[in-house]
């Protein structure tokens, strides 16, 4: 007999459809199909039971990943003993049940119900995109449809207008079976709920929205429903013009932290579409509008594809080899060196790029430059995570798998907007809320988590910026002096000297709610209710993002976050724990990967004479034991004229960075900048040498997601300039008379393992059989580690860290009434540089400044208005949008064009700690303007040029070819 | 070195001060800056502290300049 103890795991092939989800039980029930006998999970349905067996029942209605339906009627069977015909799909298997899935009667039913769906469907199967992968025309198949005996003379939908609406997809209801697969994988999968099906039994149609077109509905464009329709009603515009893709690779997004898993699917070297894998553990075959639809960059004509020089910044580009480019580029930091010492260069690792480019980028530096002056784009988002988690639980990084919030009974969100920016976890989130758990958002901002349809349990602590430690310490206070406290994990698990420190602190009356109301805005009793959903839940977890490092207090409030966590003993299960949500694709791995000027990979500290000794002798070379400069340091010095050289790969410094106009006058000081993009961003205008970089779907690597799960990147395509990043940073080495030998990522994953502790079992290989792996692994965990801190903490006990409420120096005044707060939308993604190159413009062509309508009204500011944004650090110009999800006092905007200038405004302030830069506090006014600002007029200017130059140099290539 | 490098070290140097003051133990704090710093900031960045301090260090603050002289030990 087959026994099946755990499906949904990746035991099965993830390509088959198994027809209905797993079921969670552990009691067996043994079945009979056919004569096989199975037993499978009590309250698995006949339909999953026939196809764990390898009995394929028809089906249409039917998909694992949406709960039965029963309404097609195609996967009818019989069962002994019982009446009728009954849906495979919608009965469970009981003790002993004998199913037949094919007899007489059974095809005879399947043919009927065929032949009516058939009796109202265009019958142009030859030019219908879906030709090929249709399994409409497959159930055809399957029950052997031969004729159609009604005719299609009669009334039917065969003239159904088309909605085109969508850049990305097509809607053809005259193809439509009224499956309701897309109505329910948008409730069921995505929880938007934008589509309905509007009318009953022959008038019943999809429709999104109230009968709006897909663009003008509530849809996010997710694509869940393209990839549920079993026809081509929808359907994927570049299949309709491209047709069915042949292969298909497994790979990894690049874009945010969730790093969900893809089916790259190919004609030839040709991306048809990107598919989400079911197998994927991050995503279980979700994925968002970025993921799967925003890869035409990759193609995009303003791709570099030659490696260029200049000797400045005033010249054009000239078009060289890539031989003639590294050697430039090693001569010039060799000069500078030469010239300005050891510590005069350095270089930037970027969290977009594969941790084997990432940690080759940091090599190189500390192996070839001779210094520690590396820093990665973590620096203005997650470095406070790094510092703040090591402090309090020992270890960088988030303590769960995504997963996890299935168990969770409350949900604590702060700072974070993660159905925008981590939309594929931000659905998981909300399919637990529809389950029942409690939602608490500590956010200035309405976010959209709140506007779950079916969550009923909310809260929303809507504190003033900048106020999230004392926020903290007063929800932590109600857990200590209301007796919330789990003691029996405190004792086992804690320091006791520091926790009684930081009891004695927190249980300070000045740490009340009633105190800090005044501070944070939000009222003492919502404070008290949400201390209490937390702490007595039974599991509560946090989710945290950006909105919680970006400040002068960032890792102080990781702190806190992680003193809550820990005072309520909800760290080392699943269900709980501490969850920093990454902004982009690899910046756990970057992290990891020893980006860090103070640490090596494994987040070991230079100074440690054992750890340096180590890399010194796998390296051949002798390591500085001090730390090197930061991003904000290395600007600093630059603009003194210590600093003259940066190697940037994949960054854009002089959008992403605060103070725009500061980290220009860095980068023009510098003799020397290395960029090493995909685009010319806006840090290459300031570039000497630009080196063409490759997408993710040019080259082989890993990245790690927020879950610290490694993921693999497949090469689908060769690079576009010939050289994946990994290889231009060994040539660059190469040329600086450091030796680097790799002839394959592998083999750099395989020196990450010999080096980095928490990787030490970590190899292809593994990788290769596992699907993906989450750090640490190593022989304490063979297979990795889903949930972390289980029994102890890396640092032994975890230590309660005071985490005193210090207000920011950026504060309102009668000059800088209100407080401007950036972030990001679904559609963009950071600077933009992928996503505008697409049709995701669509959804949101320029950054708006959105603004209560209190506010609003009070300076005569309307809708679309242009309105001037001063700040202590500069002055932008953009458009306004009156919206009521802000709290009064509290403006926000978007960094995702350039031209917006929204960084000119932010400050160089920045996290006490790590220097994380404070995005989301800065004090400014807003008055109506005519004309752009003066920054912006000049960056129009200079943008100009700049892409004349590459114009230049690209019409000059062209005709040396000649 | 510039002004305003200087000004932003300086700045930070107080900023870690003022987050790690507890109750007043202004040894322990001076402490625990100095560690930090050491743990931190580059060569660079600790010796234009330490001589900003010899010279008088004006715009410290009094546990600033007590955790310069533990990071010159």
């Amino acid at each position: 007999m087959l026994h099946y103890f755990d499906p949904g795991k990746s035991s099965f092939d993830p390509n088959r459809d198994l027809g209905t989800p797993a079921s969670p039980s552990e009691t067996l029930v043994s079945v009979s199909i056919d004569g096989t006998a199975i037993s499978v999970p009590e309250g698995t349905s006949v339909m999953r039971a026939a196809a764990l067996a390898g009995i394929t029942i028809p089906k249409l209605c039917a998909s694992d990943n949406l709960e039965a339906f029963g309404s097609c009627r195609l996967c009818a069977v019989q069962i002994e003993g019982r009446r009728g015909y009954p849906a495979s799909c919608t009965t469970p298997v009981a003790e002993g049940m004998q199913v037949t899935t094919q007899n007489g009667k059974l095809a005879k039913l399947r043919r009927n119900i065929m032949e009516l769906y058939i009796s109202d469907h265009p019958l142009d199967c030859l030019t219908c995109p879906a030709n090929g992968n249709c399994e409409l025309q497959d159930m055809a198949g399957a029950v052997g449809l031969r004729e159609v005996r009604y005719g299609f003379s009669g009334e039917n939908h065969l003239d159904a207008e088309t909605d085109d609406s969508n850049p990305y997809f097509s809607f053809d209801p005259s193809k439509c079976i009224v499956c309701s697969r897309c109505v329910r994988a948008c409730a069921e999968v995505q929880g938007t709920f934008a589509l309905t099906i509007d009318g009953r039994g022959f008038d019943s149609k999809v429709s999104p929205g109230q009968n709006q077109s897909f663009m003008d509905s509530e849809c996010v464009s997710c694509g869940a429903c393209v990839q549920a329709c079993p026809t081509s009603t929808l359907m994927e515009k570049s299949v309709i013009e491209a047709g069915q893709p042949e292969h298909s690779v497994i790979t990894t997004c690049a874009y945010c932290g969730v790093g969900c898993s893809f089916k790259a699917e190919m004609k030839g070297d040709q991306l048809v579409r990107m598919v989400p894998y079911k197998g994927g553990d991050a995503n279980h075959g979700h994925s968002c509008i970025k993921g799967r639809f925003a890869f035409g960059y990759t193609t995009h004509q303003d791709r570099i594809k030659e490696p260029m020089i200049r000797d400045s910044i005033d010249q054009p580009w000239r078009v060289v080899s890539w031989d003639e480019a590294i050697g430039f580029a090693a001569r010039r930091l060799k000069e500078t060196q030469a010239k300005y010492g050891r510590e005069s260069i350095g270089g930037i690792t970027s969290s977009r790029c594969t941790n084997e480019e990432t940690f080759l980028v940091q090599k190189l530096i500390r192996a070839a430059f001779g210094n520690n002056n590396t820093d990665t784009c973590a620096r203005v988002c997650h470095s406070p995570t790094g510092y703040g988690l090591k402090t309090t639980l020992g270890e960088s990084a988030g303590t769960q798998t995504f997963d996890s919030v299935m168990k969770a009974d409350t949900v604590l969100v702060i700072g974070a907007n993660p159905t925008d920016a981590h939309p594929v976890f931000g659905s998981q989130i909300r399919r637990r809320l529809r389950q029942g758990a409690t939602l608490i958002v500590a956010d200035p901002r309405r976010i959209d988590l709140l506007k779950t349809p079916h969550a009923d349990r909310t809260m929303h602590l809507a504190l003033t910026p900048g106020t999230n430690v004392a926020l903290v310490n007063s929800l932590a206070h109600v857990v200590v002096t209301e007796g919330l406290e789990d003691k029996a994990f405190i004792e086992a698990r804690c320091e006791p000297a520091a926790y009684n420190a930081w009891r004695a602190f927190i249980a300070e009356q000045r740490n009340s709610p009633e105190a800090m109301e005044a501070v944070t805005g939000v009222p003492a009793e919502q404070v008290r209710k949400a201390a209490r959903a937390y702490a007595t839940a039974g599991n509560g977890a946090i989710y945290y993002g950006l909105g919680v490092t970006e400040h002068s207090q960032g890792s102080t409030m990781v702190m806190g976050i992680a003193n809550l966590a820990m005072a309520t003993g909800n760290i080392g299960r699943e269900g709980v724990g501490v969850n920093p949500l990454r902004g982009q694709n690899n910046v756990q791995g970057s992290c990891d990967m020893g980006s860090f000027p103070h640490e090596l990979p494994g987040y070991q500290h230079v100074a440690d004479d054992t750890v340096r000794g180590h890399f010194e002798q796998v390296w051949g070379v002798k390591l500085d034991n001090e730390p090197g400069l930061r991003i904000p340091n290395m600007f600093d010095a630059a603009i003194a004229g210590s600093f003259k050289a940066l190697y940037v790969q994949g960054e854009d410094i002089a959008q992403s960075d605060p103070n725009i106009q500061h980290v220009e006058a860095a980068l023009r000081s510098l003799d020397c900048l290395i960029v090493q993009d995909i685009f010319l961003n806006e840090t290459a205008k300031y570039a000497h040498v630009l080196l063409p970089g490759s997408t993710f779907l040019e080259k082989n690597g890993t990245f790690t997601n927020a879950e610290r799960r490694i993921n693999r990147v497949r090469k689908v395509v060769p690079p576009l300039a010939g050289k994946e990043d990994w290889e231009v940073t060994v040539a660059l080495s190469n040329a600086l008379g450091y030796p680097m030998n790799y002839t394959h990522p592998s083999e750099i994953m395989d020196e990450i393992a010999l080096l980095t502790p928490t990787f030490t079992g970590v190899s292809y290989e593994k990788l290769e059989r596992l699907g993906s792996i989450q750090w640490p692994c190593n022989d304490q965990f063979p297979d990795g580690t889903p949930t972390m801190h289980t029994l102890d903490f890396p640092i032994g006990r975890g230590h309660f860290a005071i985490t005193e409420y210090v207000a920011t120096n950026e504060r309102t005044n009668r000059r800088f009434p209100l407080l401007l707060t950036t972030g990001r939308v679904l559609t963009q993604y950071n600077v933009g540089a992928q996503t505008r190159r697409t049709d995701n413009s669509l959804w949101h062509e320029e950054d708006i400044l959105e603004i209560h309508p209190s506010d609003a009204e009070v300076r005569g500011v309307q809708e679309g208005d242009w309105l001037g944004i001063s700040s202590r650090a500069g002055h932008t110009v953009l458009r306004a949008k009156i919206s009521d999800r802000m709290l009064p006092g509290v403006v926000f905007t978007t960094f995702h064009h350039p031209s917006s200038g929204a960084n000119v405004v932010t400050t160089d302030n920045s996290d006490w700690a790590t220097n994380c830069p404070e995005y989301k506090v800065t004090a400014v006014q807003v008055e109506k303007v005519s004309q752009p600002s003066e920054w912006q007029r000049n960056f129009q200017t200079f943008d100009k040029r700049q892409q004349a130059y590459l114009e230049q140099s690209q019409d000059e290539s062209a005709s040396a070819l000649k | 070195m510039s002004d305003q490098q200087l000004q932003n070290l300086i700045k930070m140097i107080n900023q870690i001060s003022a987050n790690n003051l507890h109750h007043g133990d202004e040894t322990a704090t001076a402490e625990i800056v100095a560690t930090h710093l050491k743990k931190f900031w580059a060569r660079s960045m600790k010796a234009q502290i330490i001589d900003y301090a010899e010279h008088g260090g004006a715009e410290l603050s009094p546990i600033s300049k007590l955790a310069v002289e533990r990071l010159k030990a």
